[in-house]
């Protein structure tokens, strides 16, 4: 067997570092979304059925029963995939990687693999059991508590991994230091309430797109209503829409509620990434200072400041939908998310100053061009992190709060009423889901390429994956 | 004797004034003596570190000296560290281990190749610049000289900073 | 005269005359009336533990603290040398010490859960606003003097931690770093440093701390327990005259003055003693044997000798400062940081203290009033990861 193994040689895999790192990306990323909505949608889940218990919603009860659907239907499909590319991506194009970080590594990917299961058999006996368990909510309760520690476990262990390539430790393959490693609770604490968040925007954009759904073939079965003649052309639309006006009706108070409800989710845990991502980028600086450079300073920067601008805009948007929401409903007095919207603007525009007008740091400092932009240089003062964008942060945070207080105020005293919301608001749902996607693929990019030359920093680079060990010839 | 009669505004008035006087009498001297450091002058005094010819250049290199903090009573020395660096143009730095965010103890670290405070993560280059993290300035320096003695350059350093931070 | 008293007392003979004759001229038998026959609402008992539980631990740590003093030398030379004789050549000594330690860790978190479920249960609301206030006041003078104890011991986390706090004050503008100045004495952290942190932690903040309990006690007793919104509900067909007949058979304090009818007497009442006080005395039994256990087993520790030139000693705050660490970490440049700390964290203590005169609605479910939920689970949650992300700093450096 060791004779065997001797005669192997290193041969080049197929396809060159481009195309293969695409190749990992392109899975990597439809991954990441998928795993992400499974895990915030088990954890909303699992809210609306204890709000359920706690007091007589069937809107809460309705929506536990959507989610739960929801992920069963996404879920085989994330599970193929994640198989895909742990055999095919993973093994074939990058095996040395894979092979040393599951030596390494090897107690984690084995829980992870453990709570993998388990989600399985939960997720499914929820979905298949809905009904039966409908006279034992506190069972069903119980399940999705159970199904959301998996699933969050699942991702506590996989976060050890990823956190371990970007922040080794010198490679101590210690558990306890594995497990504890510099950047590892950062990213589970971002990675946790940036999944609750994803789950409320897809949640927000399905509601948004729904609705422009069902209003739109109101609006064409209306026109022979009009007309003043039953046609059998509106007979078939009612046939097609399914269910009468009135049920229609209580479709779009149900989307326009799923819709509040997400955007809601998915403003308030955002607001937290503020000085988690900051933690994060800290613990960074201090343990891979190489990595954080080039995020911070080198090529990544502006995709960075993309980033920074993708969050802004979620609390943006938020923050215009809140404003807009209790408009619809003839709530007077604005001004303080009329100020929240102003001052989010402002604050994201602040926050995305280049603090460059190049690509990289170094390329300014080597044309001999770091001075202000004034004095004909190119660099942009009030583009530092400190102290403008650190005050931009704190604005984000304080006015994100208060803008999500001030509707949930309203919403409290019957002064937002559900259903009477409009077409446009519609829009700025879809926009709220779009940018959270986005978002998460740019992190993505800025993770992956940050590490660069590395898969595990300091230990391994993304060069050695260009061959792997095969037959000799 | 008939007792003086007293309208109650007069009365008031007394009692106030009194009361007044009183505070005054039991403030002033307590709020002085509270404030008194503020006026107090430390007492200065200089120190022979070392001879710093040997001293390497691209890397500082921490020395201990018995320090007093000359403030009222206090006599005793404590150790404290001066961090010399040794410029390319032959000129010394005499950094204090001090972080200008919280005051924590500075140490040179060889993996960042940076002043790392361990407090909050504040970064410091060579020359003591504030390179990371929350540090608003610059590292101080003691207040320092070099004087010659037996052919060798010796630091001599001041209980005292040369900025207050 | 004796046998009424052994009526009213049950003690005979020789025991009873000796009460009647105090009794008869303090008045002892009529104080322990007020003091233990009051109504107090029959559900929710044990969370209402955890204020006694935190008046408890307060004694616990004077005297504790009254112990530690008989050794205990408030001198920058022999500060560590007293307690480190303490902690060795002592018998119980480090026992005490350890007390003291666990006390003050119980007591925050006891008084952070107190907290807790007065925001939760809206307790805080019109007429019980100054409960709440000088309740706030308290647990503010508790972080107080949990930071000043830390800084007494003069070993090198002592040490730092007296650097660290008392550098803070430099960044208001103007007067702080003559704050700082009147705080150390001077530029560095010398003997004035700590005698006059040690004055503060023995005698001004314990003071101002009794008069606020004081107060806090006696509106406690005034307006009654409020409880929670369990307490209100109403079953029958006709609450309005359901709530009538309450406030009618209501048993002092209650009905409450000044507040919605609603809420003016509890469905149903129990006296405080034996019932409340039953499980108030077990709540703090088992809390002073968790720290009589823990104290024994762990103590408190005595790093090394306090050295103002290490190099690699990390300075670490205790675990309840470990979130406004963090946030430390966040803030830079002079004026930042005299913002963060100052104005945010101010504004922060501010709301937080006078949130009854913010959340001013009538309600009193938490589903009911999200405006105020959200910012708070917000800002608890908040707290939490902040503790988090600070550990996984301080374990990696």
């Amino acid at each position: 067997m060791i004779r065997a193994l001797a005669d192997l040689h290193l041969v080049p895999v197929p396809g060159d570092l481009v195309t293969n790192g695409l190749a990992v990306a392109v899975v990597a990323l439809l991954h990441v979304q998928v795993a992400a909505y499974l895990q915030g949608a088990a954890a909303l889940s699992t809210i609306s059925q204890g709000i359920a218990l706690m007091r007589p919603d069937p809107r809460h009860e309705r929506f536990a029963h959507g989610l739960v659907t929801s992920m069963a239907y996404v879920f085989g499909f994330g599970a193929a995939l994640a198989i895909f590319w742990v055999i095919w991506i993973l093994t074939v194009l990058w095996g040395h990687a894979w092979v040393d970080l599951s030596i390494v590594t090897f107690w984690p990917l084995v829980f992870e693999a453990g709570a993998f299961l388990s989600e399985i058999v939960l997720l499914y006996a929820i979905y298949a059991g809905w009904d039966r368990l409908s006279a034992y909510p506190r069972a069903r309760f119980g399940m999705l508590v159970l199904l959301t520690v998996a699933m969050w476990l699942q991702m506590d262990f996989i976060d050890v991994v990823a956190s371990y390539m970007l922040t080794p430790n010198h490679g101590d393959t210690n558990q306890l230091a594995q497990v504890l490693n510099p950047t590892s609770l950062p990213l589970q604490l971002h990675r946790t309430v940036g999944n609750i968040a994803w789950a409320g925007a897809a949640i927000a954009f399905y509601a948004g797109f729904s609705y422009l759904r069902a209003t739109r073939r109101q609006r064409r079965r209306r026109e022979p209503e009009l007309a003043g003649a039953r046609s059998v052309g509106a007979m078939a639309a009612t046939e097609f829409a399914g269910t009468p006006p009135s049920d229609a009706a209580a479709r779009r108070g149900y989307l326009d509620w799923v819709g509040q409800w997400g955007v809601l989710w998915a403003v308030m845990m955002s607001l937290f990434q503020i000085w988690i991502g900051y933690s994060y980028a800290k613990e960074i600086q201090l343990h891979t200072y190489s990595a954080w450079f080039r995020m911070m300073r080198g090529i990544l920067s502006n995709v960075f400041l993309a980033q920074i601008f993708l969050l802004g805009l979620i609390f943006v948007l938020g923050s215009l939908y809140f404003w807009q929401r209790m408009r619809a409903s003839g709530v007077s007095r604005l001004w303080v998310q009329r100020l929240c919207f102003v001052g989010l603007v402002l604050a994201t525009l602040l926050a995305v100053q280049p603090a460059w007008f190049a690509v990289d740091e170094a390329d300014v400092i080597a044309a001999h061009l770091d001075r202000p932009w004034w004095d004909g240089g190119l660099l942009n003062p009030i583009g530092d992190f400190i102290p403008w964008k650190v005050f931009a942060l704190i604005a984000l945070m304080v006015l994100g709060l208060t803008s999500a207080t001030s509707y949930v105020r309203a919403y409290s005293e019957g002064r937002v009423r559900i259903g009477e919301t409009t077409r446009r608001l519609q829009v700025v749902l879809l926009a709220l889901g779009m940018t959270v996607s986005v978002m998460m693929m740019v992190m993505g990019v800025i993770r992956e390429n940050g590490r660069q030359p590395y898969l595990i920093h300091g230990e391994l680079t993304i060069q050695h994956q260009q061959v792997v060990t095969g037959p000799g010839p | 004797m008939a007792l003086p009669t007293l309208t109650r505004r007069q009365w008031l008035g007394i009692t106030a004034a009194g009361s007044g006087l009183i505070t005054v009498m039991l403030t002033l001297p307590a709020l002085g003596f509270v404030l008194s450091p503020l006026f107090q002058r430390q007492r200065r005094e200089t120190y022979r570190v070392g001879p710093v010819d040997d001293i390497p250049t691209a890397t500082p290199t921490a020395l201990t000296v018995g320090v007093s903090s000359g403030e009222a009573y206090d006599t005793t020395r404590v150790d404290r560290t001066v961090y010399v660096v040794r410029r390319q143009d032959g000129s010394i730095l005499a950094l204090a281990n001090t972080c200008t965010h919280m005051q924590c103890n500075v140490h040179w670290s060889t993996e960042l190749n940076q002043f790392l405070c361990p407090c909050h993560g504040g970064l410091y280059d060579l020359e003591g610049r504030n390179v990371g993290g929350p540090p608003p300035s610059p590292l101080p320096q003691w207040v320092h000289e070099l004087r010659e003695e037996d052919g060798q350059t010796v630091l001599y350093i001041e209980n005292r900073y040369d900025e207050s931070i | 005269m004796s046998t009424v008293d052994s009526e009213r007392t049950g003690l005979r003979g020789r025991a009873g005359e000796v009460y009647g004759w105090i009794d008869e001229r303090a008045g002892t038998t009529e104080l322990l009336h007020k003091g233990l026959y009051e109504a107090v609402p029959r559900k929710g008992g044990w969370a209402y533990t955890l204020g006694s539980a935190t008046l408890v631990l307060i004694l616990l740590q004077l005297f504790t603290g009254i112990f530690l003093l008989l050794e205990y030398v408030p001198s920058f030379q022999q500060a560590w040398i007293s307690l480190d004789f303490l902690q060795h050549s002592d018998r119980f000594g480090a026992a005490v010490r350890g007390m003291h330690l666990w006390g003050a860790y119980t007591l925050i978190l006891i008084i952070g859960l107190h907290m807790m479920r007065t925001f939760l249960s809206a307790s805080y609301k019109r007429p019980r606003e100054l409960n709440w206030v000088s309740g706030a006041l308290l647990f503010f003078l508790v972080l107080g003097l949990a930071v000043t104890g830390a800084m007494l011991p003069m070993d090198n986390a002592g040490y730092w931690t007296l650097v660290v706090v008392t550098n803070i004050p430099h960044y208001i503008p103007f007067i702080g770093t003559g704050i700082r100045t009147l705080w150390r004495g001077g530029d560095f952290v010398g003997p004035i440093a700590l005698t006059r942190t040690f004055a503060i932690h023995i005698w001004v903040l314990p003071f101002l701390m009794f008069a606020l309990i004081g107060g806090h006690l006696a509106l406690l007793r005034r307006h009654g327990e409020f409880g929670a919104w369990v307490n209100y509900s109403t079953s029958s067909d006709d609450p309005e005259r359901e709530i009538t007949g309450r406030i009618r058979a209501a048993e002092p304090p209650y009905p409450t003055k000044r507040i919605e009818r609603r809420y003016a007497a509890p469905r149903e009442t129990v006296n405080f003693f034996p019932f409340q006080l039953g499980k108030d005395v077990m709540v703090s039994i088992v809390l002073v044997a968790v720290i009589f256990v823990m104290a024994f087993l762990f103590g408190a520790p005595l790093d090394e000798r306090a050295d103002p030139s290490t190099l690699t000693y990390t300075p670490t705050p205790e675990w309840f400062y470990l979130p406004l660490d963090q946030l430390l970490v966040f803030i830079p440049t002079t004026w930042l940081i005299g913002f963060g700390i100052f104005v945010l964290m101010g504004a922060a203590a501010t709301l937080f203290t006078i949130l009854p005169f913010i959340d001013r609605s009538t309600h009193r479910r938490p589903l009911e009033r999200p405006e105020v939920l959200l910012p708070g689970l917000f800002f608890a949650a908040m707290i939490v990861m902040l503790a988090v992300l600070g550990i996984t700093r301080l374990y990696n450096l």
